[in-house]
């Protein structure tokens, strides 16, 4: 076996098959981050609910898809549940598991960001007559969404990497593809610097979009904080 | 100085230990061919009833697991297995993490340009399916079938064959679906996510006996299937043993306590450059 082949790498680098992967990764992870951060909005607000039985639906759901590797979650879904007469394609199960997942994680963040703002702000918003949408809208959730901002743009980066966990029910992503081409050469090396190249793009790529909306949220602040004397 | 009794102490123990394992054999093949000095350390995947499996006491188990031990016995080694996916087996011996892949490897011309192969058992591929599909009947009735296999090995080759073998008859093609190990393949297949399940005869025949799937097409595209080795010292060794093992007949009552034939072969080295 030869110890490197650059032409081989670049193959790989440019085939269509991998950057096809590439895509499915990358919509994989936009799709679950937006069905994730919808649900995982919708827990928060549940878990600060006056009503019990709301506060307890979140905790457990919480609870439940924290407490269980992502792993186990995609195998119960695509392999177990049909079981139960319920079944969903590999495409579904994939997304599902990642959403399902990501929401439990990110409901935390959103809740621990809302609970940051302190509640003075809202006895007082609500002292000058604002109603709870109101002060949701114009003074808890402006301040929260800065906070949440770093560990949700630290979230959508292992999310993207997480990805790579739903090759075990046969989704086509990178990883997965990867491997497939592994057989036909075996240049392991070669392929495995190309997935990892790719991963590193996209993870770097990212890293610069969070940066700039850091920035732009980060801004807003700067110009209502009381200026240094 | 009760510290230094007591380890010396251990010392002869442990000399006269190695001297029973020992006894008066000397192994076949140098330390220096091997991974671990005097062990045989091989590699498996063991989701293939009859042939390499794990039991419910998370005991290895099988035909090729008996096959495996019984060659490390008479090379005066001790045999190690390492439980692996398929698609680490050839990256893993090139570098340097097993001795032997002993998991059922097919023989291709390509596979014996890369590594010390020693082909020692026939091996067809099958399509298993629900117990309760009568329709698949042959290879054609397989057109637009969802089809699951493990990732990597020749099983996943012939499958994308087949699948360009029917479209090249004008049918629909197959919906391949990769899994990681058969294990996982079965469990989608029970769950109804794939329709069939592409297996070796002795897996699929095994399960069809069990009750738990249909083997609904069998015999397709025979091929023998081989050890491999990254030594050629080692690979000799390994292949004069199975000469020995066919000559005194324990091999032939090994294969026909599983119920699989004996080959036609002669056991010799298929490597690079031989």
């Amino acid at each position: 076996m030869s110890i490197w082949s650059w032409s081989g790498f670049f193959d790989y680098l440019f085939n269509p098959f991998i950057l096809g992967g590439v895509f499915t990764t990358i919509w994989l992870t936009a799709v679950s981050l937006v069905a994730g951060l919808i649900l995982g909005f919708v827990i928060a607000l549940m878990r600060r609910s006056k009503l019990v039985p709301l506060r307890g639906i979140a905790w457990f759901y919480v609870w439940l898809f924290r407490g269980t590797p992502l792993l186990v979650q995609l195998i119960v879904i695509y392999t177990a549940l049909p079981q139960l007469g319920i079944r969903f394609s590999v495409v579904e199960a994939a997304l599902l598991g990642l959403a399902l997942n990501e929401a439990a994680y990110l409901a935390e963040i959103i809740r621990a960001g809302i609970e940051a703002v302190p509640e003075g702000q809202s006895r007082a918003a609500r002292a000058l007559g604002m109603t709870e949408h109101q002060i949701m809208r114009h003074i808890v959730a402006p301040q929260a969404f800065k906070i949440i901002i770093p560990p949700l743009g630290n979230s959508v980066n292992g999310l993207l990497k997480t990805t790579s966990v739903t090759s075990v029910i046969s989704m086509e992503e990178l990883l997965r593809r990867t491997q497939v081409l592994i057989q036909e050469k075996f240049m392991v090396l070669e392929l495995f610097a190309v997935a990892t190249i790719y991963y590193l793009l996209l993870t770097t790529a990212w890293d610069f979009v969070q940066r700039r909306i850091e920035r732009k949220f980060g801004q807003s602040t700067a110009v209502a904080s009381p200026q240094k004397r | 100085m009760l510290l230094r009794k007591v380890s010396s102490a251990a010392a002869v123990l442990l000399a006269s230990t190695v001297a029973v394992l020992a006894g008066d054999c000397t192994p076949k093949v140098a330390d220096s061919e091997l991974i671990k000095p005097g062990v045989l350390v091989m590699s498996t995947n063991p989701t293939l009833p009859p042939l390499q499996y794990v039991d419910s006491a998370g005991e290895l188990k099988g035909m090729r697991v008996e096959l495996g031990t019984e060659i490390a016995k008479r090379l005066c080694l001790t045999p190690e297995y390492v439980r692996i996916e398929f698609s680490a087996m050839i990256p893993g011996l090139s570098a340097g993490r097993w001795d032997m892949i002993n998991t059922g490897i097919f023989f291709t011309e390509e596979r014996a340009g890369m590594m010390h192969m020693i082909p020692y058992e026939d091996q067809a591929i099958s399509v298993s399916v629900a117990s309760g599909n009568e329709a698949v009947k042959t290879k054609e009735d397989l057109a637009g079938l969802r089809i699951g296999v493990e990732i990597g090995g020749f099983e996943e080759t012939k499958t994308r064959l087949l699948d360009e073998e029917l479209k090249a008859a004008g049918k629909e093609g197959l919906v391949i679906q990769t899994f990681d190990n058969f294990a996982l393949a079965y469990q989608a297949l029970r769950a109804g996510q794939v329709d069939g399940v592409v297996s070796i005869d002795a897996v699929a025949k095994e399960y069809d006996a069990r009750g738990d799937f249909r083997r609904a097409v069998s015999g397709l595209y025979p091929a023998p299937v081989a050890f491999a080795m990254k030594s050629p010292a080692l690979a000799d060794a390994v292949s004069e043993i199975l000469k020995e093992m066919k000559a005194d007949g324990s091999l032939a009552a090994l294969f026909d306590s599983y119920g699989v034939p004996m080959p036609e072969t002669d056991y010799s080295v298929k490597g690079p450059g031989r």
